[in-house]
């Protein structure tokens, strides 16, 4: 029943924002169906820590500790996000954001109308056991957000969008053969050409029965598939420019919400890989991709000009970081993923939600053209904007401090050297370049802008997160910790 | 026995459609104009319907009869029409520019057969006997993988945006061969969920080639250089 309303709260609202003519009726519907999903959420999460795990329909739709975390934080992003939209679109259409021959109403009703869409299907790929369906829901989220991408129909816009639909589409598809391969790989099974065939729960508990040289090929063709998804370099050029583009409040969801939905997908098909072929086969082909995407990321963020883009290299730097604690593995690894995708998922849609508040008021996303000052014009934007990078290169005492030193600890522990050395070089190098970048466009002289209103929906759900991001830096609600050792032992199989 | 009853007509009825499949993609890769491009990809997805069609009637599958009907239904005419549709509307006649020309194009796509033969060669497990009807299709491996390799070329290969969209599909029908050779197909709800977001993808990507169209006045997706670092 829970699993039921996870799904159908979102999936509901879309269309019924799309009749809703009226701008105040489609932002109550949204913020109101993001409420009710994350109450939903939360349930299911209390209902996983006393169960172990839930299912509905002959196991059709399956929740453990893992994707009740994964739920949970997408429904938490979704509603702040949903919050944040209604002053940020507000804000857009009083300033004409929309373009002149832009239709106003038209243009919310789209991101109304598509944005629950999208968190559904994102929440589809969490509860989904199959793993068929999980790949057609991952695909969903790709072609609900194409056109939250082209919101704005500029130039760039489109062929953002367009980048977008077509490496990911290239992507999945190849995700899609490891899919049909995992199949294969259990067809010798007893009962592997039913519906549970191809259900994780069914597989992982006879992963060692499946066929090793197949399942070695799926893990790989899965393992570029979602990693596209989640912008593993090298497949990692949609990224930049998707985030870029598309307007804050959804770009925030795509970083923080969407990439934990891939990650989600890599896991599984990790916990299976690891099963039958052990550890080290996955493990090994999961750090060579997370580093990559560390390194990669670095330069990028050294000479960005951008600060959407920055943030956007920063996305991919984390995605790295979590490919590479999860290629690390065991519990202290498991437990540090866990651990870093809730954290990086609150600082780092945080940081987009202030991205946000700076374009509105400058209406540039260029360093140079702002040239400082921007905790002067907005002291409220400005001190949180410094906080959640600070929180989010890994500055103690903020929480991600915490994850990343506990993946190089995993990392000593199971003794990659070479490996725990680049971690900690790469993430020197962002550190530099973030803090450099965004010291540079928070502090100095007052603009000569004048100082904007306070818009109470924008800033209010800044300052929430914000109240989120401290507070977790310090003290993890018991229940909470208690899910993600969950999810960390679903990875383990403890 | 009549000959519709016997496995090995079956084998042989499966591999000729998914030879055809192949020769089909070949010809895509080699032909310059966009409508036989796209009429040539509806026939390649009717004979996979008809490689579905042929292995349901033999091991008296329901299931893969409904994904052979969903193939005739949506790719072999559904899509094709759609995408005709669009290119009336967006008004290009033109040919499709490949990267590369195209005997070297034929070559490469020999080359990567090749390749998708090897690959299949190790999904065989000779020594265990493969059971006479489970058998039936399992040749037609290495013709999926080389759809998906070419496609994957084509995909690289090709400038204009519509064309790269046939690449995707033609990419995915090889994908549906796999499913269909190795496993008689995913499970029906799975399948059925391919299907949906593939016509949603082609839609999707319709009308983004329609807005790059309008915006651009080209479809040369190599222009969509605005976007660096």
């Amino acid at each position: 029943m829970i699993l039921l309303a996870l799904l159908f709260i979102p999936f509901a609202a879309g269309p019924l924002s799309y009749f809703m003519r009226e701008r105040r009726r489609m932002e109550r519907v949204n913020v109101g169906a993001f409420a009710a999903t994350l109450v939903a959420a939360i349930a299911l999460a209390r209902r996983v820590l006393r169960e172990g795990s839930v299912s509905l329909w002959d196991g059709f739709l399956y929740a453990d500790a893992l994707s009740a975390l994964v739920a949970l934080l997408t429904a938490g992003v979704a509603l702040v996000c949903s919050c944040y939209a209604v002053g940020y679109l507000r804000e857009d259409e009083r300033s004409g954001a929309f373009g002149e021959n832009g239709d106003a109403a038209a243009q919310l009703r789209k991101y109304y109308c598509l944005t629950p869409m999208f968190v559904s299907a994102m929440l589809l790929v969490t509860l989904a056991n199959n793993l068929g369906v999980m790949w057609v829901a991952i695909e969903l989220t790709t072609l609900a957000s194409v056109f939250l991408v082209t919101f704005y129909g500029k130039l760039t816009s489109l062929e953002a969008a367009w980048k977008y639909a077509i490496i990911g589409g290239v992507g999945l598809s190849m995700a899609l053969f490891g899919t049909i391969l995992t199949y294969y790989s259990g067809h010798k099974l007893t009962g592997s050409d039913t519906l549970a065939g191809l259900n994780w729960s069914v597989l992982a508990t006879q992963a060692v029965h499946l066929d090793k040289t197949t399942m070695r090929l799926a893990f790989i063709l899965c393992l570029l598939g979602y990693g596209t998804k989640a912008g593993l370099a090298p497949m990692h050029t949609w990224k930049p420019d998707a985030y870029s583009e598309a307007p804050v409040p959804a770009a925030a969801i795509l970083s923080s919400a969407m990439l934990n939905c891939a990650i989600y997908g890599l896991v599984r098909v990790y916990i299976l890989a690891a099963r039958c072929l052990g550890a080290d086969f996955p493990g090994n082909l999961l750090l060579l991709f997370g580093l990559l995407s560390m390194g990669v990321s670095v330069p990028f963020v050294l000479v960005q000009k951008n600060f959407r883009r920055l943030l956007a290299y920063h996305t991919i730097d984390h995605a790295g970081i979590m490919a590479t604690a999860l290629g690390v593995g065991g519990p202290l690894g498991s437990l540090a993923l866990m651990l870093h995708m809730t954290f990086h998922t609150v600082a780092k849609s945080l940081l987009f939600l202030c991205a946000g508040n700076v374009w509105q008021q400058f209406k540039t996303d260029l360093f140079h053209k702002i040239k400082g000052g921007v905790i002067r014009a907005m002291p409220l934007t400005g001190g949180v904007f410094l906080m959640a990078i600070l929180a989010i290169i890994g500055m103690p005492p903020f929480s991600l401090f915490q994850s990343e030193f506990l993946i190089v600890r995993a990392a000593f522990e199971a003794g990659h050297y070479l490996p725990s050395a680049l971690f900690v070089l790469f993430g020197a190098g962002v550190f530099a370049g973030a803090l450099l970048h965004v010291g540079g466009l928070v502090l100095g002289p007052a603009p000569a802008e004048p100082p904007p209103g306070w818009l109470p929906w924008r800033e209010t759900s800044i300052l929430a997160l914000a109240a989120v991001l401290v507070v977790i830096g310090f003290w993890l609600p018991a229940p909470l910790l208690e899910l993600i050792r969950g999810a960390a032992r679903v990875v383990t199989g403890g | 026995m009549s000959i519709f009853n016997n496995p090995e007509f079956g084998d042989k009825l499966v591999t000729l459609m998914a030879a055809l499949a192949l020769v089909l993609q070949i010809a895509m890769v080699a032909q310059r104009w966009l409508v036989t491009n796209i009429r040539l990809f509806s026939a390649q997805s009717f004979a996979l319907a008809a490689v579905a069609g042929v292995i349901a009637w033999f091991t008296h599958s329901p299931h893969v009869y409904i994904a052979a009907f969903l193939t005739l239904a949506v790719k072999a005419i559904l899509v094709p029409l759609l995408l005709e549709r669009l290119v009336d509307r967006i008004e290009i006649r033109q040919e499709i520019e490949p990267i590369i020309n195209t005997p070297l194009s034929i070559v490469i796509s020999g080359a990567l057969t090749l390749v998708a033969y090897i690959v299949a060669d190790s999904f065989y497990h000779p020594e265990e006997g493969p059971p006479a009807a489970a058998s039936l299709g399992h040749n037609t491996l290495a013709v999926a993988i080389s759809l998906f390799l070419i496609g994957f070329f084509m995909m690289l290969n090709r400038r204009k945006a519509l064309t790269q969209v046939l690449a995707l599909l033609s990419l995915e029908n090889g994908l549906f061969l796999a499913a269909i050779s190795l496993t008689y197909g995913m499970p029906l709800i799975v399948e059925i969920g391919v299907f949906f977001d593939l016509l949603v993808a082609v839609l999707v990507l319709g009308i983004l080639v329609f807005r790059i169209r309008e915006t651009f006045e080209s479809m040369d997706v190599s222009k969509l250089r605005r976007l660096r670092g």
